[in-house]
């Protein structure tokens, strides 16, 4: 099925060549999890620490449970703390 | 409040927009700012504010002007290096204005010295560079309900929200990045584009007024991300975590 999956800042390194505006229609399994995904596309976890699906935030403990549907927009920023 | 000759002529720009009028401006001169760190992002949340006719404005940091400070945090000078950030930053905001309130702390602001200046705030301005602070902050607000502008910045990276826990949709801080441990990255050893900083601590500076003059839609439940390298702005829902361990019931 697809979803279009957006990645930002230094992410964007994972999205396929046809990406524009940082975002990529791309076909996933069936019944994927967040987490699957953010796996089954090689992007470290600990370095997509934002997860939005659908333009809500996944946390952290939701991400094994959160199943993709689809035409779903998942969107992955790294982690932001500095001042 | 009467204002005098020279206030109305120093706030006529805001008193002619409708949403802050004489009253707004009433409003910003009896407010109570706390700003935490007076970097990057203190350095435009402090000067605006200053500018805006914010009454009361405290600033808070234990750090001394170094040169690789000025490449981004524009409160500061040549003159400042070596010196305290709060007194390098006191003097950009007396030289603006005057006729407001500044109190400067040049120390570290958590434990007992932080809930009582959080207690005293109407409303607090995250400007610190790593997660342990932020999370410090946010519980202090938390204890005293009050309004949180939160911002943070890496790279070509930004992102700003605001919470308030005693609004019955906010999450809190912690609802957002309390799955996380102290950053591993940081504006020091990651890098940070110059004006970066300036475009996310204005916004705050903004979000402040707002709230002050209450007035617009605050960023309440919801975070805006911005990528400068691509120039895409997000905006993203955050929820309240029924479960969160700071604000959760
Ligand atoms: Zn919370």
């Amino acid at each position: 099925m697809n979803i279009t999956l957006k990645c930002f800042a230094g992410l964007a390194r994972h999205l396929p060549a046809h990406a524009k505006a940082n975002a990529a229609k791309v076909e996933i399994n069936e019944k994927m999890s967040v987490h699957q995904v953010i796996d089954f596309f090689k992007i470290d976890r600990e370095e997509a620490y934002l997860v939005i699906l659908n333009g809500v935030f996944i946390c952290p403990p939701d991400r094994d449970s959160t199943i993709l549907v689809e035409n779903d927009t998942l969107a992955l920023w790294p982690e932001v703390a500095g001042g | 409040m009467v204002f005098s000759d020279n206030e109305l002529s120093r706030y006529s720009r805001h008193i002619l927009l409708p949403e802050v009028d004489v009253q707004g401006q009433e409003k910003l001169l009896s407010a109570k700012v706390l700003i935490i760190g007076v970097g990057g992002l203190g350095s435009p949340v402090a000067l605006y504010l200053a500018a805006s006719g914010v009454g009361e404005i405290t600033i808070a940091d234990h750090d001394k002007v170094e040169l690789n400070n000025l490449q981004r945090q524009i409160a500061h000078d040549e003159q400042g290096i070596g010196h305290s950030k709060v007194s390098s930053c006191y003097q950009r905001m007396i030289n603006i204005n005057s006729h407001i309130k500044i109190n400067p702390i040049n120390d570290k602001l958590n434990g007992e010295l932080l809930l009582s200046q959080v207690a005293a705030a109407d409303i607090v301005v995250d400007c610190t560079d790593n997660l342990t602070t932020r999370f410090e902050i946010n519980q202090a607000c938390v204890t005293y309900k009050k309004w949180l502008v939160s911002a943070a910045v890496i790279r070509w990276e930004g992102q700003i929200s605001v919470y308030h826990c005693g609004h019955p949709d906010s999450p809190c801080y912690h609802c957002f990045y309390g799955g996380r441990n102290d950053s591993r990255q940081n504006c020091s050893n990651s890098g940070i584009l110059s004006p970066v900083v300036g475009v996310l601590g204005s916004m705050q500076a903004i979000e402040v007024i707002k709230l002050i003059i209450n007035k617009g839609d605050s960023l309440i439940g919801r975070v805006l991300l911005f990528d400068a390298l691509s120039m895409q702005w997000e905006s993203m829902q955050l929820p309240k975590n029924p479960n969160c361990s700071v604000c959760g019931s």
